[in-house]
């Protein structure tokens, strides 16, 4: 799981920062680090920046950034708000149900 | 310490109040230059403390000491280069462990750090309780509690700082340094990092700046493994450098094997992991952690439909109170430098001297201070924008449409004041962080068709598509914004090639802004635009007015009779000011013809060949450099329809349309042309205070290639669709 994944107020735990040399240390040096919890505060429209909420201050970063964050969900995903609803794509838990469905039960 | 003095660097993040707390400690007493190469400003200033002089350098604000972005190298190499007597690092106590990161890697370097706790106030008011003593316990470097705002704690810091320099004087503090606690990065790493030490110390040993690799021979091993090629070029000149590169190695290749991730990564998790430890016994947070205010506001300010739109309605409002309200001291400005003018032409006789003092150096002074204005009325709302946080809110929304350009969200805002006026809008770029962003965002700025354009818009428009004049400049407009988007994809793609920013940005909560940190903000931007780019625009306005008079030209008396005869003959009832005036227009076109100007105009006239444009607008393009509403009245002085010409003119229409050399496929062109070409002196010389020479120098003839380009296109395609 990705952070760029995660829907809007979304609870996540860093697990890695998988981006190469310099954006990688910088996403580190802003408290990206393993073990870090955060939250998704708002994404914006069309697959714009999100706001993250870590350490207890809020960042803006770009979809790309934030798609190089692994990360694990804290509490359950499918619950937060989801930000796709309005852009006519699915919400978390409609995309949950039909990757099920696609995979069988094996996820 | 340096006789009476201390030198004190003050560092911090961004956001952290540390220019706030500049202002606070020096007052008046400050200067604002650049730091050397780089258009990152440099604020000194100084201030008197029980007889010592406490001289402090505004460090730029950063977030780490890498060598990710121009701040963050500048920073550092001040500290390592210019070594200061001490370190004032300024922590947002609402933020404090994200804030000690950066305070920590100062601790790193070598030289005394003081612990600025800023925003008490707010921290008390969310039922953050942090205990000082403790914290300098654990941290080993003394902290301070401050407000800046509210200027408290103020005199304890400069208590701390005297009592910190004298306990470091000379050498003693710096040969017990060791007693300092420091980050530990966990005995393992710590191991590997002595050896790296050891070698640096001995090898720097040996070379000039032996103290300064001493005292930062810590912090350099600790870049080592971090991969830091700033740090590895600082070391390259060491004896024994292959082997504290191959030491380095080592221990990098040991902490990747053992942690299963990158040395870099490594090291900030051990760094935060301090943080935390040292924080959790000093640090008690009563959970009433209160972002309510910026909670709602943020729900409205940058909700995903109303983010855009109430952008719009900001920069509009900016736009029309910048332009509107600046349009009154502009005009008094206008009208006082036109009644000065009067005077001495009342009082002085006619001479070459006087015309150079008229419409030389008054013009030019006039000119210079006429954006004064807008400037103000312009930095003081963006400053307002930017302290309340509103900056960065705005790029949420802007960001994902720009960025497809290679532009940041950010760079919205120049290039929509780049429609008033292009000078204030080229200063507006530093707000942007990332020196590629600006560089990008004003090389286009000029694009974005400024007000004085207009003119020669609405005259071109309006002689040549009677019927569609609006949409024609509407059309201008459109392309402006067209090209420049196209045009920064472009250079993105070439000259500004390179890893795109990335965009990662702090929010921060809303603050109210402070009047004392917006007026200085507004001063220094006005300042700097007088002292920078004010004596470019006033000599660029002098030689302006050398190529139009120059060689002295005035008709002969046979010439004046000739043209006089002619003139009555046509007009019979003409009375002697309307001759006056006739005599007056041709011997100003005289002037103009056989100039400098003239000549330029003459001689590059094939250069505008495939263009379709005449010799009178080569010369109106040449005078335009001065500002471009001077376009139109060269024009109205080439084509003999008098000197106070201007867009309204019937005449000038009229004499625009009869010259047959012109067609409305010409006029579009030559807007097209005015739009894209370089702009005026005054917004050059903006480009190269901010930019420097080179990028002024890539700029003017990028603009010239573009414009050059885009009508020789225009013109030839539309020439072979003859109905145009």
């Amino acid at each position: 799981m990705v952070l760029s994944d995660a829907p809007n107020g979304a609870s996540f735990q860093v697990k890695k920062v998988n981006i190469e040399k310099e954006i990688g240390k910088r996403l580190a040096d802003m408290g990206f680090t393993e073990g870090a919890q955060g939250a998704v505060v708002r994404r914006s429209f069309f697959h714009g920046p999100l706001q993250v909420r870590i350490l207890g201050y809020d960042i803006l970063i770009r979809r790309f950034e934030a798609s190089g964050i692994e990360v694990e969900p804290v509490g359950d995903w499918s619950a937060a708000e989801d930000a796709h609803r309005f852009l006519g794509g699915q919400t978390a838990k409609q995309a949950k149900k039909m990757a099920h469905d696609a995979f069988g039960g094996k996820l | 310490m340096r006789n009476n003095t201390i030198r004190i660097a003050l560092a911090g993040n961004p956001n952290s109040g540390k220019t706030t707390l500049f202002n606070a400690l020096t007052g008046a007493h400050h200067k604002v230059g650049n730091y050397p190469g780089v258009t990152v400003e440099k604020r000194e200033g100084s201030v008197i403390h029980n007889g010592k002089t406490f001289h402090f350098i505004d460090l730029p604000g950063i977030y780490s000491l890498t060598a990710y972005s121009m701040d963050e190298v500048v920073a550092r190499d001040f500290i390592l280069d210019e070594k200061p007597d001490l370190i004032v690092d300024v922590l947002d106590s609402t933020n404090l462990q994200r804030h000690l990161y950066l305070c920590l890697q100062m601790q790193e370097l070598g030289i005394p750090v003081i612990g600025a706790l800023n925003m008490t106030d707010e921290a008390d008011e969310n039922g953050i309780r942090i205990n000082e003593k403790q914290l300098s316990a654990s941290l080993g470097l003394p902290f301070v509690k401050i407000t800046a705002h509210k200027s408290r704690g103020i005199n304890d810091l400069l208590s701390q700082i005297e009592e910190t320099a004298s306990n470091s004087d000379g050498h003693s503090y710096r040969h017990n340094r060791n007693l300092l606690y420091k980050v530990s990065y966990g005995e393992e790493i710590e191991n590997r990092l002595v050896i790296i030490e050891k070698l640096i110390k001995e090898g720097g040993a040996s070379v000039d700046n032996s103290d300064s690799i001493a005292e930062a021979a810590r912090w350099l091993s600790v870049k080592l493994l971090e991969k830091d090629k700033n740090a590895e070029a600082r070391l390259s000149k060491l004896r024994n450098f292959e082997e504290i590169k191959a030491a380095a190695a080592t221990a990098i290749s040991w902490i990747q094997m053992h942690f299963g991730k990158d040395a870099e990564i490594v090291i900030s998790e051990q760094r935060y992991g301090y943080i935390r430890g040292a924080v959790k016994e000093s640090l008690s947070t009563i959970p009433k952690v209160d972002f309510s205010l910026t909670e709602k506001t943020d729900k409205v300010i940058m909700n995903r439909f109303l983010a855009l739109p109430i952008f719009v309605a900001v920069l509009y409002l900016i736009f029309q109170l910048t332009f509107t309200i600046g349009a009154y001291p502009q005009g008094w400005l206008e009208t006082f430098f036109g009644f000065l003018s009067g005077v001495i032409n009342t009082y002085m006789p006619e001479s070459l001297f006087r015309s150079l003092l008229v419409d030389g150096i008054i013009a030019g002074a006039g000119g210079v201070l006429s954006f004064v204005p807008l400037i103000v009325l312009l930095f003081f709302f963006l400053s307002i924008l930017e302290d309340i946080g509103y900056m960065s809110r705005a790029s949420f929304a802007t960001d994902r449409f720009l960025h497809t350009f290679g532009l940041h969200g950010q760079s919205i805002f120049p290039m929509m004041l780049g429609f008033g006026c292009s000078v204030p809008a080229i200063m507006a770029s530093r707000t942007l962080k990332s020196q590629r962003d600006r560089i990008l965002t004003v090389l286009i700025t000029p694009m974005m068709s400024c007000g004085a354009k207009l003119p020669i818009h609405i005259l071109f428009a309006a002689a040549f598509f009677p019927g569609n004049a609006a949409n024609m400049v509407m059309l201008i407009y459109a392309c402006g914004i067209v090209i420049s988007l196209i045009s920064a994809l472009i250079l993105k793609k070439t000259a500004l090639k390179g890893d795109p920013t990335p965009f990662v940005m702090e929010l921060p909560p809303y603050r109210a802004p402070t009047a004392q940190g917006v007026l200085w903000h507004v001063w220094e931007k006005t300042w700097h635009y007088i002292s920078r780019a004010g004596t470019i625009i006033l000599a660029s306005a002098v030689l302006i007015w050398i190529i139009t008079n120059f060689p002295v030209y005035s008709m002969q008396d046979s010439e004046t009779e000739a043209v006089t005869a002619a003139f009555q003959k046509e007009n019979p009832n003409a009375g002697d000011a309307e001759i006056a005036a006739h005599l007056e227009t041709l011997q100003a076109d005289a002037v103009l013809e056989h100039s400098v100007a003239g000549t330029i105009g003459h001689v590059i006239e094939p250069v505008f060949r495939p263009l379709g444009f005449n010799w009178k607008m080569a010369v109106a393009t040449v005078t335009g450099f001065a500002a471009k509403e001077i376009v139109v009245s060269t024009l109205g002085i080439l084509y003999r329809v008098g000197m106070e010409e201007d867009e309204e003119s019937e005449s000038l229409h009229e004499a625009l349309q009869n010259d047959p050399s012109m067609t409305p496929l010409t006029g579009f062109v030559f807007m097209l042309f005015m739009l894209l070409i370089p702009p005026c002196f005054a917004a050059l010389a903006t480009i190269k205070a901010e930019l420097g020479w080179k990028w002024l120098g890539f700029e003017f003839v990028f603009l010239l290639c573009t414009g050059w380009i885009s009508g020789c296109v225009v013109y030839q395609i539309g020439k072979l669709f003859a109905g145009l």
